[in-house]
């Protein structure tokens, strides 16, 4: 066709934007005249690529069945321009700059910050902050946002299993989304990873708003599974276990317990109380210390760990292991 | 942006950059090109076209554009003045990123971003994207950082020069260095500090939670080139991959790690195929993850049963 796309793009857009009243594609095509093919199927086929194109980059395209009259079930389109233009902020230019270094600064593996930057009449350039992060986009977040928000319960297909949900809250940590909440089928809290639903944003399915209540000072950063490396922080009810650290990483173990986990000082190291009822995460924290930390006590923590390793060692060949 | 460019593409950022022309009215051709990140060939050629474009009886007068001498100028306008709206995505990601710029060392949390971020959750909220009866319900970023963080952003901001005990995993050592920060940056949920390494002379990543302390040496050493971004480390092909057999206890290591594959066995295990960026990293995972994991590929990996004798031996002498 000798019309470029972007140009017939652009047409149909300001078409519909100053349009009077809604149009049908007859219409439409006529008003474009010579832009869309002439044969019906190819015309309608034409078009929904371009109405498609244009929703995909945000475009508001509202449609209209005809109720009555010679054209009744004829299909009109129009675009509302108060919803399509963006209200002016009025970001003072301060405002604006601290918008931009925080886009430049939060690098999410897509243009999606820049493009909003763009609209807002921003552009990233000259910033260079001495600080970044990281940060994935993923494009369930502003629908799971919104449930969440209005408190909608979601469903969706996790490990090939359904799920219904009600997500109290989003949490970014150690670089992935992550949301949290009630799992119907199961009668409990879980957490779900964002990257990991199947079938991604077409999977989910928003209920209707106002369907359960949030607990009240739900934070999701508390909620969050048994993290190895808060381990030292929970209360301390039952088994605790003492263990002895290499100087090597004593000042780090000492920065993230506290100081009065350390219940004895070393030439070689030092000697800290943890909780270990949670046998799982106690394991997985103290193992991550390697050969730098000995569980000394009690008895039956310090013949766990030692099994632990025993697998991992494979068949012994040599000596007496106590 | 380089290579051919669909239409949506184009039309995308003639929809952004239209309003902004409005604006100012005349402007280089080259300062527009390189706020869009494109070409001036490309910018005039969408310029051109867009001209063109139009209604009867407004053919040609709608979009009053045009490009002389490598200077675009804007007559009078009538279409596009005002840009699209943000799409949810875009809503959602400017937020989150000022969020998370909050939660970065040295953010000034009652300045000018958090007056920016209130005036666009707002706006979201009044165009049906919901932000929340307050600012952080429902979403939080966790950027959690060691205490020397603070430290290393302000030196890397003063071009400070730092002696730093830095504890290295593959040599198993404390050792103390001089480095000149550059660039601090979280990744993964881990922080790291780019900077010039006194020792090897070259530009280096280390780890923050890995330096046990610093302190400023009273030099400064002015960055001799620009300073780039460090790439994401996970995106990277040619970090060797391995393969692991998950019992169902071990499958969280799929939801904290970067994974590329994960097959489904009949028996409930799975195995994951993941970047192992060193073998020392690999042999920590499978320690902690004991009975509960074997290794598929690489075939004859040794180094995590080493590490394991190595451990009982501590134990059989303690």
């Amino acid at each position: 066709m000798a019309v470029d796309r972007v140009e017939r793009l652009t047409n149909l857009l300001a078409l519909l934007l100053e349009t009077a009243e809604p149009l049908s594609l007859v219409q439409i095509a006529g008003e474009l005249e010579g832009q869309y093919p002439d044969a019906d199927q190819a015309r309608r086929a034409s078009f929904e690529r371009d109405k498609a194109a244009l929703r995909d980059i945000g475009v508001p395209i509202e449609t209209e069945v005809v109720a009555g009259g010679p054209y009744a079930g004829q299909t009109r389109y129009w675009i509302d321009r108060r919803a399509y233009e963006l209200d002016d902020l009025a970001l003072e230019p301060d405002e604006m700059r601290a918008l931009q270094v925080a886009v430049a600064a939060v690098h999410t593996g897509s243009g999606v910050g820049q493009d909003a930057i763009w609209k807002l009449g921003g552009a990233l350039g000259e910033e260079r902050p001495a600080v970044s992060a990281s940060m994935p986009d993923r494009p369930e977040l502003p629908l799971i946002r919104s449930a969440v928000a209005t408190r909608s319960t979601i469903e969706f297909r996790y490990r090939g299993e359904p799920r219904r949900v009600d997500p109290w809250g989003l949490l970014l940590r150690g670089g992935f989304w992550y949301v949290i909440g009630h799992d119907h089928d199961r009668g409990e809290q879980r957490t779900f990873r964002v990257d990991r639903f199947d079938g991604g944003v077409a999977g989910i399915d928003i209920g209707e708003p106002g369907a359960y209540d949030r607990p009240v000072s739900f934070d999701p950063r508390s909620a969050f599974p048994a993290d190895p490396k808060q381990i030292g922080h929970s209360a301390a009810d039952g088994v605790e276990a003492t263990i002895r650290i290499d100087a090597v990483r004593a000042a780090a173990v000492e920065r993230e317990l506290g100081a009065d986990r350390v219940v004895a000082r070393e030439p070689g190291g030092i000697v800290v109380r943890v909780p270990a009822s949670n046998l799982p995460a106690f394991r997985s924290w103290v193992l991550g210390l390697l050969d730098h930390a000995v569980v000394l006590d009690p008895p039956e923590v310090r013949a766990h760990v030692i099994d632990w390793i025993s697998s991992v060692a494979g068949p012994t060949t040599e000596g007496e292991r106590s | 942006m380089s290579g051919p460019r669909n239409a949506e593409d184009r039309l995308r950022r003639l929809l952004v950059m239209l309003p902004w022309l409005m604006e100012v009215g005349e402007v280089p051709l080259a300062d527009v090109a390189r706020r869009y990140g494109l070409t001036e060939a490309q910018v005039q050629q969408d310029l051109e076209l867009v001209a063109m474009c139009g209604l009867p009886p407004f053919v040609d007068e709608m979009i009053d554009v045009f490009v002389d001498d490598g200077v675009v100028f804007v007559g009078v306008p009538r279409l596009f003045t005002r840009p699209l709206r943000l799409t949810a995505l875009e809503g959602f990601s400017l937020l989150a990123a000022g969020r998370a710029a909050m939660e970065l060392p040295g953010a000034d949390r009652v300045g000018a971003l958090g007056r920016g971020l209130d005036k666009l959750a707002g706006a979201l909220g009044e165009a049906g994207i919901d932000t929340g009866a307050d600012d952080t319900a429902g979403v939080v970023i966790d950027l959690a950082r060691p205490e020397v963080t603070d430290a290393l952003v302000d030196a890397a901001a003063s071009s400070s020069e730092l002696r730093i005990s830095y504890y290295t995993p593959a040599r198993d050592e404390l050792a103390e260095r001089t480095i000149v920060p550059r660039h601090v940056f979280v990744e993964s949920g881990n922080w790291y500090v780019l900077a010039d390494d006194g020792r090897s002379g070259e530009r280096r990543t280390f780890r923050v939670d890995r330096i046990e302390s610093s302190s400023p040496t009273g030099s400064v050493v002015p960055a001799v080139d620009e300073v780039s971004t460090p790439p994401s480390f996970f995106v990277d092909a040619e970090v060797p991959r391995a393969v692991l057999r998950l019992r169902p206890e071990a499958r969280w290591v799929v939801e904290q790690y970067p994974v590329d594959e994960v097959i489904e066995r009949s028996d409930g295990s799975v195995d994951v195929r993941l970047p192992v960026s060193n073998e020392r990293w690999l042999a920590k995972l499978l320690l902690r993850l004991g009975p509960t994991a074997e290794v598929v590929e690489p075939a004859g990996f040794d180094a995590a049963a080493e590490l394991a004798r190595r451990l009982l031996d501590r134990y059989a002498r303690t």
